[in-house]
C-alpha cells in the first residue's frame, strides 16, 4: 500500500518537481536534468506581452464568471434547498447539465450558436461560456452550506418581523460564509483553467492563457513555458493550502 | 411563485445559452430543412478508417487508465484512509486535490520535460548506456496514457477514499475474527462494500479520458490523434463542422452510455451484497 502511494504521488506530482527545475535551464531547449542556473525565463515569460495580455483576459474573464455565476446560482440554490415544487428532478438536470456534457461538445456547440447569432463580442461570448461552465460547481458548493443550514434560525428571523429580503441578508448569508467563499474559489479556478470552451470560443487577438500557452508550445520548444508553468503551479498550491487552511479541504472537492 | 421566480435567471441562462445551442447542434447532425435526414452521417463516421481507428484507439485507451488508476489508486486510497495522524492525513489529500486544480496546460507541458529527447527518461537512459541515441517518446500512445493517468488518477483516489472512509470501521474486524484470511477480506468485504465508489471513480476517469483535450493534443499530437483532437482538427482546420459535430455527438452519447452502463452495475452490485449478507 505505501508502494502504491508512493507510485501514485510520484505520477501524479513528479513531473511537477521536473518541470520546476527544468525551468532554470540556461540553454534554449527544454531540458532535464539543467545544465546551470538562470532566472532569464521567469524575466522572459513575465515580460512578453502575449502572456501579459492573455494573463489579464483571463484574470478577469474568471472573476467576471465566478460573480455571474454567484449571482446567478446563490437563489437558484436557495429555492432547490427550501423550496419542494414540480419539475425539481428536471430543474437539478438543467443545473448540472454543464458537468454531465463534455467540454468539448459544449465549445463546439456554443461557437455554432454564437457564429449564427452574431450579435455579441468575443469576449462576451467567452464569459457567457465560462459562465455556463462554472455554474454547477457554483451552485453545489452554496447548496450544501444550505442544506446543512437549520431553517429554524429564518423562522425566528422572520417570526420576530425581519422581512424575508432582511432575514437573507442578515441571518442566512453571513451563515453560509463559507460555501460562497469555497464556490468562488473553484469557479475561478475552474473558469481559469478552462480550455475546451476558450479553445472554440476565443478569437483573434482575445485568447485566454492556456490557449495562448498551447498555441505558443506548438512553435518554440524552449524553457519559457516551463517558468510560466512553474509559476501557475506554485500559484495553484498556494490557493490550494490557504483555501485547505481557512475552509478545510472538503470543501474544494 | 417567489420559488420559481428564484430560479428564472439562473434557469433562463443555462437554458439559452447552453442546453439550446446542443440541442440545436443535436438536431443538425441528423435533419436539416433544406437536406432532409441526414443520419447518415453518423454511418460514414464508422464507415471511414481514420475515425474509426481513432474511436476505437479513444475506447480502448479509456478502458486501459481507468483500469491502471484503479490498481493504483484502490491501494493508494487504502493507505491513505488507515494514515492515524490528521495532519498529515490532510497533508495527503491536498496532495492528491492540487493536481485537479492545476492549469491543464502547465500540468501536461510538465511531461514534456520528463519525455522529451533532452528530458529525464531519456538523459537517465543514454548515461546509463542502456541507449545510444535518444528515442522519441512524446507523440506515441505511452505518452498519452501517462498523461492521462496523472490527469485522472486524483478523480480515482479521491472517489474510493471516501467509500472506504464510509466503510463500517468493525466490520473487517468481525470478517477476520471469523478467520478470514487476507484475500477473502478482500473480495468479499473491502471490494462488495466499495462498490459503488469504484464504479464511480471508474466513470469519472473513463468519461474524462474520452473527452480529455489538452494531453492527447500536446503529448499525442497528430500521430496519436483521439476524439478530442479529431474534433478539433475537423472543426478548426478541415473547416468540416458536419463531421466535427458528429464526433461531438458520438462524444457525448459515448460518455452517457458509460454512465448508464455503471448506473446500472452499481445498482446490481449493491443489490448482490444485501441478498448475500441476509
Amino acid at each position: 500500500m505505501t508502494v502504491a502511494l508512493f507510485v501514485a504521488l510520484s505520477i501524479m506530482l513528479g513531473p511537477f518537481l521536473i518541470i520546476f527545475f527544468a525551468s532554470f535551464e540556461p540553454s534554449s531547449t527544454l531540458r532535464f536534468p539543467p545544465t546551470g542556473f538562470t532566472l532569464d525565463w521567469f524575466r522572459k515569460v513575465m515580460g512578453m506581452s502575449m502572456f501579459q495580455k492573455s494573463l489579464v483576459l483571463s484574470l478577469r474573464i474568471a472573476l467576471m464568471a465566478s460573480l455571474l455565476s454567484l449571482l446567478l446560482g446563490v437563489p437558484a440554490a436557495y429555492a432547490l434547498s427550501r423550496y419542494s415544487f414540480k419539475g425539481k428532478r428536471t430543474i437539478e438536470i438543467i443545473v448540472t447539465s454543464p458537468l454531465i456534457i463534455p467540454g468539448m461538445v459544449a465549445g463546439l456547440a456554443l461557437l455554432r450558436f454564437f457564429v449564427l447569432m452574431q450579435v455579441f463580442p468575443i469576449e462576451t461570448t467567452l464569459l457567457i461560456g465560462h459562465t455556463a461552465v462554472v455554474l454547477p460547481y457554483a451552485v453545489r458548493s452554496v447548496l450544501s452550506s444550505l442544506v446543512n443550514l437549520p431553517v429554524a434560525i429564518e423562522e425566528a428571523a422572520q417570526s420576530l418581523g425581519a422581512h424575508p429580503l432582511r432575514c437573507f441578508f442578515l441571518v442566512v448569508l453571513p451563515n453560509i460564509k463559507v460555501g460562497i467563499i469555497s464556490a468562488f474559489i473553484m469557479a475561478f479556478i475552474t473558469s481559469f483553467n478552462n480550455v475546451p470552451i476558450s479553445l472554440f470560443l476565443s478569437g483573434p487577438g482575445v485568447n485566454t492563457l492556456p490557449i495562448v500557452m498551447m498555441t505558443y508550445m506548438e512553435y518554440y520548444y524552449n524553457p519559457s513555458i516551463a517558468a510560466l508553468s512553474t509559476l501557475l503551479i506554485g500559484l495553484t498550491l498556494a490557493i490550494v493550502l490557504v483555501a485547505q487552511k481557512l475552509l478545510g479541504v472538503s470543501k474544494l472537492v | 411563485m417567489k420559488k420559481y421566480f428564484l430560479l428564472i435567471p439562473c434557469l433562463a441562462f443555462l437554458i439559452v445559452f447552453f442546453i439550446i445551442p446542443i440541442v440545436g447542434m443535436f438536431v443538425d447532425s441528423v435533419y436539416q430543412p433544406e437536406k432532409g435526414w441526414v443520419a447518415q452521417k453518423y454511418l460514414d463516421f464508422f464507415r471511414q478508417r481514420l475515425s474509426r481507428t481513432v474511436y476505437f484507439r479513444s475506447l480502448w485507451m479509456s478502458l486501459l487508465v481507468t483500469l491502471v488508476a484503479l490498481l493504483i489508486g484502490y491501494p493508494t486510497a487504502m493507505a491513505v484512509v488507515r494514515v492515524k495522524n490528521d495532519s498529515l492525513r490532510s497533508l495527503l489529500m491536498t496532495l492528491l486535490v492540487f493536481p485537479l486544480m492545476t492549469n491543464p496546460v502547465a500540468r501536461t507541458f510538465s511531461w514534456l520535460a520528463v519525455l522529451g529527447r533532452e528530458g529525464l527518461i531519456n538523459n537517465l537512459l543514454l548515461s546509463l548506456r542502456v541507449l545510444d541515441s535518444p528515442v522519441r517518446l512524446l507523440y506515441t500512445r505511452g505518452a498519452v496514457f501517462i498523461g492521462l493517468l496523472q490527469l485522472f488518477l486524483p478523480l480515482m483516489i479521491i472517489s474510493l477514499t471516501s467509500a472506504l472512509e464510509n466503510l463500517p470501521k468493525d466490520v473487517p474486524l468481525a470478517a477476520r475474527s471469523l478467520g478470514a484470511n487476507s484475500f477473502k477480506l478482500f473480495t468479499k468485504i473491502y471490494l462488495p462494500l466499495t462498490s459503488e465508489g469504484i464504479v464511480t471513480g471508474s466513470t469519472l476517469v473513463f468519461t474524462g479520458c474520452i473527452t480529455a483535450y489538452v494531453t492527447p493534443a500536446v503529448l499525442g499530437g497528430s500521430r496519436v490523434l483521439m476524439l478530442s483532437t479529431l474534433l478539433y482538427q475537423k472543426a478548426s482546420v478541415t473547416l468540416d463542422w458536419t463531421m466535427a459535430t458528429v464526433i461531438a455527438m458520438i462524444m457525448f452519447l459515448s460518455t452517457l452510455g458509460v454512465n448508464f452502463i455503471s448506473r446500472a452495475f452499481s445498482t446490481i452490485g449493491v443489490r448482490r451484497w444485501r441478498r448475500a449478507s441476509g
